[in-house]
């Protein structure tokens, strides 16, 4: 291998340094330079978390070979704040509460820098444009707009540096007061260090052999090439797993590596520990794994019908969970209704995209404590989970929890965590696996996928006096957090109504597909999605406004839901009456227009997506030629 | 992962062809690199191994830039942003900017080179739609000599040129088209960093009083194996006042250009609406008499 010899100058500092020919620029700033204000949240350049300046212009360091930053002028996040005083534009972030999970932000601090570089006038729309090669997945982006414009205005001077400042507001009054996120200024000025981003000295680079098959056998595995292979330190199966093997939020089912078959393409089947990544991933390629194919199901419906491949044996049937409710007597609902709706709903798998790709780091310290460092969104279970698995007193066991770069509840599950804590025993090294952003997307959870069907009926006024709900979900290999989602889907079935009679059904399937798990709102999308489609039909056919006929069935203060809850305040007309004049909503049954379209034109209607902002003076200086 | 053995910054031309000589058969071209390193990642090409990369984006002559009234030259690594930053380019070639406005986003763009986006050949190239409408030829170069190709006999195939093994894009030259009023429409699944579904470069020219074409160009790509001009419609409209009816009727003619996989229905639909916006919109920049522009349809498409 040819090294490079790299000399640059980065954030106005000399830099010559050896580089191997395959690094990236990304690569050689976070591992060599120690950078790590330069995220990796996709390595394709789509998300923009690695953009710096080289020679001024910015660029995405992930698509950038090393050898590219010859001689070139650097300046990382890092360099925006030296001396530790933020930025205007870091300010503004900060003051906007611009920063959320924080992952994003010190890419879209960079971006934010070259437009108001690029344009020191920007408009909101031209601002949008220029952001539009960075990705954040919590924010919705209007608050890092609100932060461009704002420090746009102090650097104009259009807006007094004050601005900046956090509003004054009296001690313990927070209410409707902008209040500063104490964590931002770490955040914004890239200082944050997220589980990828730590490092230990001896630290060894973990990579993940997966399955290629949906259901196989496991037949043998021959790991002696890949420890025979130089640098590498440690490997291991599910024969390392010195205790109970099995994790789960609520059914231990799954094991820290597939151990007799693998269920799902993208399972873990084996771990590699070794000096470097590349020699990790040359370890996996040197693994031999014979499987013999087992018939695999991919589908929720068919998994429930008797002679469907089973994944295990403890579920014969393929249900991880059912949950049924019962309440007053549907048929005589549907009997004494004057419109009965029956409807069927699907909706898909759901990936999480946190812009934080899974990442931990695991060593055993001075005391024999197995340590894990992760974003992991549940430690305290993780680490009664991990203590069974890897046999020990669960004072050997400790969890950090790092900075979650976004979870929502894709980061609740123990999918490597197991993995990295066997190989720092194995090793007795510091051991460190950053995923991939397709190994995240391929093998952690993702929102069910489900099947509904929905029979509601209806008085001619629009009460709702019966609903029938069952749903099925696609709850993958593994059970995750299933049984928990099925059970909210199944409380919150009914929508927050008020109906006398309930019958609801919510299966978790077992399949072949890639686990399901947890995902903003738990189960409520799914029989949400059906019970507020169906209501729209029957106000349509009822000739009722669709938020006349959620009135009528509201709950209401001191009401009990079916699941024989007391509630005390229930907000849901509040809520329908903000919701109606926000929208500009034109009254009358779904069918027909009201007098006045008040959906249009307004200054807080967003209009339809062009490009083209920075062409806005150019085109009017041609209209008036 | 894209793993070498080797990376060669080429200074010169002649480097480059030594090193592409003494690696012969082991070796990869590169430029901006903004599509090869993505290339080689799970899911696509994975693990690539290539023993030697040779990049050629630093070579003065691939960056050369040369505009006058009637010729473009431009060097084959030319970024992609350079169309937006100089405005005598961007009035020799009036479509390119609003192609580079929607080209990936503004990082890339920096980076990402006009002979990388040829070279690769995708369907849903951006920037190579533009250069067919300006009848470019391209300067192909090896250790022994140059030949010219046009470029709409250089791109074969998806991935398929005429490129042949130990040459080099070095330049491309076209037509300059001051006075044209261009646009570039293109719809994806996003604004930023989205591959073209439909993508149409649009550049016209008006007789002196701004009523009547006196020429278009029409390019489209996106819905076919490679980008190709619109000639059928570029003739009916040549020597045609501009009216609501001339629009309505190029657009309905019958077209065969959508030979894309997936949603035919879809696309053609797409390319009429293209086609009325692009000409209007074009028509605008080049000075069209606003008495004759067509009001309804800027209103439903402009």
């Amino acid at each position: 291998m040819a090294e490079l010899s790299i000399k640059a100058t980065i954030n106005g500092r000399k830099v010559a340094r050896n580089a191997k020919p395959h690094q990236r620029l990304l690569d050689f700033l976070r591992d060599d330079l120690n950078l790590t204000g330069n995220k990796e949240g996709c390595g394709a350049g789509e998300c923009g978390t690695c953009s710096v300046f080289i020679d001024g212009v910015l660029m995405k360091s992930c698509l950038l070979p090393v050898a590219k930053a010859q001689g070139t002028t650097i300046e990382t996040v890092e360099g925006l704040a030296r001396g530790g005083e933020l930025s205007v534009l870091q300010k503004a972030f900060h003051k906007a509460g611009a920063s959320q999970c924080g992952y994003c932000i010190p890419g879209m601090v960079m971006a934010a820098t070259a437009a108001l570089r690029a344009n020191p006038y920007a408009d909101r729309e031209e601002i949008k444009e220029r952001l539009g090669g960075n990705i954040c997945r919590c924010t919705g982006y209007q608050k890092i707009f609100d932060a461009v414009e704002l420090a746009r205005d102090v650097q104009n001077g259009r807006l007094p540096a004050t601005a900046l400042l956090e509003q004054e507001h009296a001690e313990g009054d927070f209410i409707g007061k902008n209040i500063r996120r104490i964590d931002a200024p770490g955040k914004v000025s890239g200082k944050l260090r997220y589980a990828g981003d730590m490092t230990m000295p001896g630290m060894l680079h973990v990579q993940v052999l997966r399955s290629p098959h949906a259901h196989a056998r496991i037949v043998s595995i021959d790991t002696s090439a890949a420890e025979a292979m130089e640098g590498v330190e440690g490997v291991i199966t599910s024969a390392d797993v010195p205790g109970e093997d099995g994790f789960g939020v609520f059914v231990h089912d799954q094991p820290v590596m597939a151990r007799g078959k693998v269920r799902y393409v993208g399972e873990a089947v084996a771990a590699v520990a070794a000096e470097d990544p590349l020699i990790a991933r040359r370890a996996l390629s040197a693994i031999k794994v014979v499987y013999e194919a087992l018939p695999a199901v991919f589908d929720a419906e068919t998994a429930m019908q008797p002679g469907a491949p089973v994944l295990h044996d403890y579920a014969p049937d393929n249900i991880t969970k059912h949950i049924p409710i019962r309440v007053g007597d549907v048929e005589a609902g549907f009997a004494a209704s004057d419109l009965v709706l029956e409807e069927n709903y699907s909706t898909q798998a759901i990936e999480h995209a946190y812009l934080e790709p899974e990442a931990g780091l695991s060593y055993v310290d001075h005391d024999g404590v197995v340590t894990v460092v992760s974003p992991s969104q549940n430690i305290t279970h993780h680490r009664h989970m991990l203590a069974k698995i890897i046999a020990k007193p669960i004072s050997k066991v400790r969890f950090i929890m790092s900075p979650v770069g976004g979870g929502f509840g894709g980061k609740e599950d123990m999918i490597y965590q197991g993995m990295l804590a066997l190989l720092a025993m194995k090793t007795d090294r510091p051991v460190r696996l950053v995923f991939t952003r397709e190994e995240s997307i391929a093998t952690t959870a993702k929102r069910h996928p489900s099947r509904t069907t929905l029979r509601m009926g209806f008085t001619r006024d629009g009460r709702i006096l019966a609903s029938h709900l069952t749903m099925i979900c696609d709850g993958g290999a593994y059970g995750l957090s299933t049984e928990g989602v099925m059970r909210k889907a199944a409380i919150l079935g009914a929508g927050p109504y008020a109906i006398p009679n309930v019958r609801i059904d919510t299966y978790g399937i077992y399949t072949n597909n890639t686990p399901s798990g947890a995902f903003r709102s738990f189960g409520a999308l799914q029989t949400q999605f059906a019970t507020e489609s169906t209501l729209d039909m029957a106000a349509e056919r009822l000739g009722l406004d669709p938020f006349e006929i959620r009135r009528i069935n509201a709950m209401q203060d001191g009401g009990t839901t079916h699941t024989k809850q007391k509630l005390g305040k229930v907000s849901l007309t509040r809520v329908l009456d903000a919701l109606e004049k926000g929208s500009g909503w034109e009254q009358g049954a779904p069918a027909v227009r009201g007098a006045t379209r008040g959906d249009l034109g307004r200054a807080d209607v967003r209009p339809p997506v062009s490009l083209g902002a920075r062409f806005a003076a150019e085109d009017k200086q041609e209209a008036a030629e | 992962m894209l793993i070498c053995d080797e990376y060669i910054t080429a200074e010169t031309l002649a480097d480059a062809f030594a090193a592409m000589d003494r690696h012969r058969g082991r070796y990869r071209v590169v430029a901006g690199c903004t599509d090869t390193l993505p290339w080689a990642r799970e899911g696509r090409a994975g693990d690539v191994e290539i023993p030697v990369l040779i990049d050629v984006s630093r070579i003065p002559e691939l960056n050369e830039r040369h505009v006058d009234g009637k010729r473009v030259r431009l060097g084959a690594a030319t970024p992609v942003q350079r169309f937006l930053d100089d405005a005598a380019l961007g009035r020799a070639m009036p479509a390119m900017p609003r192609c580079a406005v929607w080209f990936a986003d503004d990082q890339i763009r920096a980076q990402a080179t006009i002979g990388g986006n040829i070279v690769n050949a995708s369907p849903a190239a951006d920037v190579t739609p533009c250069l067919v409408a300006h009848e470019t030829t391209l300067e192909l170069a090896t250790a022994n000599g140059k030949r010219s190709l046009a470029l709409r006999d250089f791109v074969l195939g998806p991935g398929k040129t005429a490129l042949q093994e130990g040459e080099l894009l070095t330049a491309v030259t076209c037509d300059a088209l001051p006075g044209y009023g261009g646009s570039f429409e293109k719809v994806g699944h996003r604004r930023s960093l989205v591959i073209s579904t439909v993508c149409l470069a649009v550049m016209v020219k008006f007789d002196a009083a701004g009523r009547v074409f006196e020429d278009v160009r029409l390019a489209i790509a996106g819905v076919c194996p490679m980008p190709r001009r619109l000639t059928e419609i570029e003739q009916a409209l040549r020597g045609a006042r501009l009216s609501d009816a001339k629009l309505e009727e190029v657009a309905d003619m019958p077209l065969d250009v959508v030979q894309s996989r997936t949603r035919q229905e879809y696309r053609r639909d797409v390319v009429r609406g293209f086609l009325m916006r692009g000409l209007i919109n074009a028509a605008k920049r080049a000075g069209a008499d606003p008495a004759v522009l067509p009001q309804a349809l800027e209103a439903a498409y402009g």
